[in-house]
């Protein structure tokens, strides 16, 4: 066990969350870099269950998981009494490059991170596995482009009959009605339903539907997307936690969405459709036009970085000379727009 | 300057020293207690021609005649529209007498000729070009913006330069001072000709200046391209592209999963249905339903899971994985 233990060797430290702290490490091995998560010991009553819930489902799910899109687990090793796990190493996420004012994201740009995050969640969900805490925070983007959902802390199996589950599930923002109506069976919509709101925020650079309370993001959401009648929705009032709304007519999508394309009006209106019955699931918006039309998604290189990561000077370089590409190509085309305009 | 007066209140630059006169887009002018008084109300009208204005629109006047102001302030209205470049024509003569109509139109506003004659041209051109018109607009913004950038890199090698020359000066006096300091010391300590001395250290004094004299730094080139990399230049077309559309990459098309199976290929969806399997599972209620589960997907779940590995044997080179 110590000998796996000193193969990782610490560079810095990256963050600390509720259950565990994350740390840089140089596996020695392959001379990789990769995080280190080590599982915090919580109290003493937690401690006498074993080894922390969370940590147990990422051990668990993640091992028999192996897609392009997916945060890789390298390894799992104890020390003394933590449990460390070794993950691929990523350099920022969603959330980050949604923050930065200075990227620009472009509709291509958009639609690559789009894809990357649909195909794996259609992996996990054809292996039936729900994540069940979709947010651009948990969206791992590494230098080279790549995004991987990470952070399975909450993802379980779904699809048995007689199992309930917690309606306690994604951070509250990215919450899809029949969560908050505290629907105990539930499907691949609640991923949708994040999905919907994260594309959303891709869009808007601000959080899509930032409620303060579970009541506020019904409203929220009621009030965007209209309120769901007995027509609409059936069964909506059997649902445990059902309140009645105020009826809302909604807003039209085009309205709040200005820049956007039809066909992606038509994947945000799918992927938030309030009965989850009708929601899209990940074959479906796959397959929607907005994919396959103009501009095809960006690649690796196209993709923006967040400034403060790299070394200015070095980025400084590689966009100019992005830019100095992109005017050579770029003159031609113009000058015969201009020809034909006049 | 004496003559500047207020042609309302007749107040003189000589009688109020603190006289400022004012204009509006009519270009009579009015002191500035006159506009005070008469547009109390936020507009009013021009005591000498009536035309309504706006006392937000009142600014100080910078040139002695009015009428040079009321032309500069139609000209800048005029030119906002007519904002067309050389290359937006095919020949130097089509541009010449689009100048020259540019000219006429802000002549005629200035003195009255055909008001309404040449508003409706203009709003005619304004129709017929509002494309270009706003592109050059977006244009002409940016390469303002870009000037600026340019004068900002500008400021910075300036600074730098001084920073440069006070260093090297410094490094002179310090230099000159050694120099002589050596002399003294060889002049004192050695017991050769004081003249020869002299003379070797003029000499080596004097290469000393040529060198430094050749290795000047020639001054940097100026600046034609900004830290971006983009090319400066007012007639530069490169302009407009600081976000090129990238449309290079392959168009997406969907493609299944593989699925590794390892067994009998499991029905695929329209089957759960048709091939009664759904018979044997408990419907989903409607209160599940409305939570998104229906009894087919476990239905699938459960085939899928028992169909997958049927096939699977453990072969030796593989081993252990069960």
């Amino acid at each position: 066990m110590d000998e796996r233990f000193s193969r990782y060797e610490k560079i810095e430290f990256l963050g600390e969350g509720q259950f565990a702290t994350v740390y840089k490490a140089r596996d020695t091995k392959t001379d990789d870099i990769v995080a280190v998560k080590k599982i915090k010991i919580g109290s003493l009553a937690e401690a006498k269950d074993g080894i922390n819930r969370t940590a147990l489902r990422e051990i668990k799910l993640l091992q028999e998981l192996n897609h392009p899109n997916i945060i890789g687990l390298l390894d799992v090793f104890g020390h003394k009494s933590n449990v460390s796990l070794v993950f691929d190493y990523m350099h920022t996420d969603l959330e980050v490059i949604i923050k930065d004012q200075s990227i620009v994201l472009t509709p291509a740009n958009v639609k690559a991170y789009m894809l990357m995050t649909l195909h794996g969640l259609e992996y996990l969900h054809n292996q039936w596995i729900l994540h069940r805490d979709l947010k651009p925070n948990n969206l791992l983007v590494n230098s080279a482009g790549v995004l991987k959902i990470g952070d399975f802390g909450l993802a379980r199996f779904f699809g048995s009959p007689n199992r309930i589950y917690t309606h306690q599930v994604v951070t509250r923002w990215y919450r899809c009605p029949e969560l908050l109506f505290g629907s105990k069976m539930y499907n691949t919509g609640v991923d949708m339903w994040a999905l919907g709101c994260i594309l959303a925020e891709l869009l808007l650079r601000v959080p899509f539907l930032p409620g303060e309370s579970d009541l506020e993001q019904l409203t929220r959401i009621f009030q965007t997307l209209g309120t769901p009648t007995e027509q609409s929705w059936p069964g909506v009032k059997g649902l445990q936690d059902y309140i009645q709304f105020k009826s809302f007519p909604g807003t039209p999508l085009n309205h709040i969405f200005i820049a956007a394309s039809d066909d992606l009006l038509d994947l945000i209106a799918s992927l938030l459709c309030i009965n989850p019955i009708y929601r899209l699931n990940c074959q479906q918006a796959l397959k929607m036009p907005y994919f396959s039309n103009k501009p095809p998604p960006s690649t690796g290189a196209q993709l923006p970085f967040p400034a403060a990561l790299t070394s200015r000077d070095a980025e400084r370089a590689q966009r100019k000379r992005k830019i100095e590409d992109q005017i050579e190509r770029g003159v031609q085309p113009k000058r015969l727009q201009f020809d034909t305009s006049w | 300057m004496d003559d500047q007066a207020c042609p309302r209140c007749k107040t003189t630059k000589y009688r109020n020293p603190s006289l400022k006169l004012m204009v509006n887009v009519c270009g009579h002018a009015l002191c500035e207690s006159c506009v005070d008084l008469l547009f109390l109300k936020g507009s009013g009208s021009c005591p000498e021609c009536d035309v309504p204005l706006r006392r937000s629109n009142f600014r100080v006047q910078l040139f002695e005649d009015p009428a040079v102001e009321k032309e500069v302030d139609i000209r800048k209205r005029v030119l906002k529209d007519f904002n067309k470049k050389e290359e937006d024509f095919s020949s130097l003569n089509e541009y010449n007498d689009y100048l020259e109509n540019v000219e006429t139109i802000i002549f005629n506003l200035t003195n009255n000729i055909d008001v309404m004659e040449t508003n409706k041209r203009i709003e005619q051109y304004k129709r017929d070009n509002r494309e270009l018109i706003l592109k050059n607009k977006i244009k002409i913004g940016r390469e303002e913006l870009e000037l600026e950038e340019l004068l900002e890199e500008e400021k910075h090698i300036d600074q730098i330069r001084k920073k440069e020359i006070v260093k090297e000066e410094l490094e002179l006096k310090r230099k000159k001072i050694k120099e002589k300091e050596d002399l003294i010391d060889e002049l004192m300590f050695s017991n050769q000709d004081a003249k020869k001395i002299v003379n070797e250290f003029a000499q080596i004094s004097q290469a000393a200046a040529k060198e430094m004299e050749s290795s000047k730094p020639t001054a940097p080139p100026r600046a034609s391209q900004f830290s971006t990399g983009i090319k400066f230049g007012r007639t530069s077309q490169q302009s407009a592209y600081h976000i090129p559309i990238i449309e290079d990459g392959p168009l997406y098309t969907y493609k299944e999963p593989e699925i590794v199976v390892d067994g009998p290929e499991p029905p695929v969806w329209s089957e759960i249905e048709t091939g009664r399997y759904i018979v044997h599972m408990r419907p989903e209620t409607v209160e599940e339903r409305a939570g998104g589960y229906t009894a087919n997907i476990a239905c699938m779940r459960a085939l899928q899971e028992a169909f997958m590995g049927l096939y699977h044997v453990s072969r030796p080179e593989q081993g252990q994985s069960s």
